[in-house]
């Protein structure tokens, strides 16, 4: 998968000048094979980039294309189909179902595709120390374990790609790095690349592909 | 998983309400309809002549008693009749001028011969098998109606003889001849008990007899056309009734009531079925609110689900098919209530003497199942798919 952007601006930035080196009013390929990294600062438009990737915005002048389609043509039947094998998420707000406890919301993912089994689910959860809340409601946990769980849910399904919206900003060294060789894992055994938004750090992982803002 | 997200932190109050007026629309529809179908087919089992028939005829005065005033009908009066809104139809009621008696023609019964008087209407009028009502000459038996009262008739003359009594079904076995005569010949014809009617006093025969014999055996008395076969309109029976009196006609007053009180009968049901539609369309509505409501206190789930890929079709799939369970169980519930609430008012129908069919009306399903499904697609069509696409 190819993610093309033509001289893309968000309207909000519009009246903002760009660096050469920034994304935006640029052109440039973010290939699903290659692990990508964007840092910027807060309030530089980090979001405003995901959220354009996962089709929640179309307000911006220029042209982003999906394997050589705009992404302004995409249907929301297209989008679906998208966000269920092909593109992942982990959003910075999360957007988890904080009734559900951890089995439902992360079944809750597996479940369109049967991408995993619910042992490699558990083993996932394990890895990153929280195996034993399998059956607490999500509302109940830190934002750290929060967001623990909205990286696991996003391994439960098939992607080529997986676009991460500073996915650690809660979480430890440690526990970062935890997640990060599960992100890898994933990811190589699908032969899929990734996406992280970040404020600075690098997390030890060689890119090779940087974008800044 | 998708149910618990969207329903489970619903308040139900407003549904449940919604489901007891559904439940009693329903009900009631079905209801209505039921009777509505059982008030208009009372009588007719029983009887041949067709419903909402009647038989008319000049009142009885001491003019036409003294010869002043006609008793007959004329030919511009029938087309008066016919021309008039409240009725369906009129055909003029033919009389013998031929002799005619009816004797048992059989060596198993005792003997029984009596004048008779026979009469010949339109065949549109009753209600019996076309095949069975007809006559031509050479054939076996003519087909014949009886008045019940003749069968009563019988019944007294049996008891005095000490045989024993017969019913509708024996008395058709029983093998009767017409003499047919007049001053110069006679003929004698087999004939057969198709059935009986409290309606005529007079033998009914195929129009196509009553020419014939009319024809072949005439008499100095001319046949004159004193009775009319009048159908009238449904609910038209009050109106119909005002007419007869002012134009000094009459009609047998136990029929008369009976078309009344099905007129009236029959306009209680179809108020009730409207009232049961408006009281079902306020459900629909209360329960179209409430599946909006899902759909607005869900919008960030919906949009939640949208992003981590559930397709809207999925989502209004869940929502409809709780709905569609729900009409489902509010369906099956008032065919239930129906068929306990039809058991006790057959039952107090019956106490009271009141002998309506027990049997089950198709119309009542036909019209109840067309409700649910009208229900349903405004369900579908107010609630789920555009509401859903909008939250992406």
């Amino acid at each position: 998968m190819e993610i093309a952007f033509r001289k893309v601006v968000p309207l909000p930035l519009a009246h903002l000048a760009f660096s050469e080196e920034s994304i935006w009013q640029s052109d440039f390929i973010i290939k699903s094979t290659e692990k990508t990294l964007l840092n910027a600062s807060s309030g530089k438009g980090k979001t405003t980039f995901t959220h354009l990737l996962a089709g929640l915005r179309k307000d911006f002048s220029g042209e982003v294309l999906i394997n050589g389609t705009s992404l302004l043509s995409y249907s929301l039947n297209d989008w679906t189909d998208l966000r269920k094998d092909k593109i992942s998420y982990v959003f910075q707000d999360l957007r988890l179902f904080g009734d559900l406890t951890v089995e439902e919301n992360l079944k809750l993912k597996n479940d369109l595709t049967e991408h995993l089994k619910e042992e490699d689910i558990r083993d996932m959860l394990a890895q990153v120390g929280l195996e034993e809340k399998w059956k607490t409601k999500v509302d109940l946990l830190s934002m750290g374990q929060q967001q623990r769980i909205a990286i696991l849910r996003a391994l439960c399904q098939p992607f080529e790609i997986l676009i991460m919206d500073e996915p650690f900003s809660h979480l430890d060294e440690e526990n970062a790095k935890l997640c990060l060789n599960l992100i890898i894992e994933h990811s190589e055994r699908q032969k899929a690349g990734f996406l992280i938004t970040s404020l600075g750090s690098h997390h030890d992982i060689d890119y090779q592909n940087y974008l800044n803002l | 998983m998708l149910k618990k997200i969207l329903f489970q932190f619903q308040d139900r109050s407003q549904l449940i309400v919604a489901f007891f007026g559904a439940l009693i629309g329903f009900c009631f529809l079905m209801l209505a309809m039921h009777y509505m179908v059982r008030v208009g087919d009372f009588g007719k089992a029983n009887e041949i002549i067709g419903s909402n028939t009647l038989i008319i005829q000049k009142a009885v005065s001491n003019k036409s008693t003294l010869g002043i005033g006609k008793s007959d009908f004329s030919d511009g009066e029938i087309l008066h009749l016919e021309s008039l809104p409240f009725i369906e139809k009129v055909a003029p009621i033919v009389n013998n001028s031929f002799g005619v008696s009816l004797q048992t023609d059989s060596e198993a019964v005792p003997y029984f011969r009596s004048d008779v008087f026979v009469q010949a209407v339109a065949t549109e009028f009753l209600d019996v098998p076309l095949e069975n009502w007809g006559w031509k000459n050479g054939d076996t038996f003519v087909p014949i109606i009886l008045p019940r009262e003749f069968l009563v008739m019988l019944n007294t003359f049996a008891s005095a003889k000490g045989i024993p009594q017969v019913s509708d079904d024996l008395a058709k076995s029983i093998d009767f001849k017409f003499t047919i005569y007049n001053s110069a010949k006679k003929e004698w014809h087999k004939v057969r008990i198709l059935g009986f009617t409290a309606e005529l006093s007079s033998i009914l025969v195929p129009t196509s007899f009553m020419e014939y014999a009319n024809e072949n055996f005439p008499t100095a008395i001319p046949s004159k056309t004193t009775q009319l076969m009048v159908q009238v309109k449904d609910g038209q029976f009050g109106i119909f009734e005002n007419y007869l009196q002012e134009n000094g006609m009459e009609s047998k007053k136990s029929s008369m009531i009976i078309g009344k009180l099905k007129s009236i009968a029959t306009i209680l049901f179809a108020v009730i079925i409207g009232i049961s539609l408006i009281i079902l369309l306020l459900a629909a509505l209360v329960i179209v609110q409430y599946g909006q409501l899902i759909l607005a206190n869900n919008k960030e789930n919906i949009h939640k689900l949208l992003l981590i890929g559930y397709a809207p079709k999925k989502i209004q799939g869940v929502i409809n098919g709780y709905f569609f369970s729900l009409f489902s169980i509010i369906l099956i519930a008032s065919i239930l209530s129906f068929s306990l609430i039809k058991f006790f008012v057959d039952r107090l129908l019956l106490e009271g003497g009141i002998q309506l069919s027990t049997n089950w009306t198709y119309q009542s399903f036909v019209v109840v199942l067309l409700a649910y499904l009208l229900l349903y697609l405004l369900f579908v069509k107010k609630v789920a798919v555009r509401s859903l696409v909008k939250y992406n």
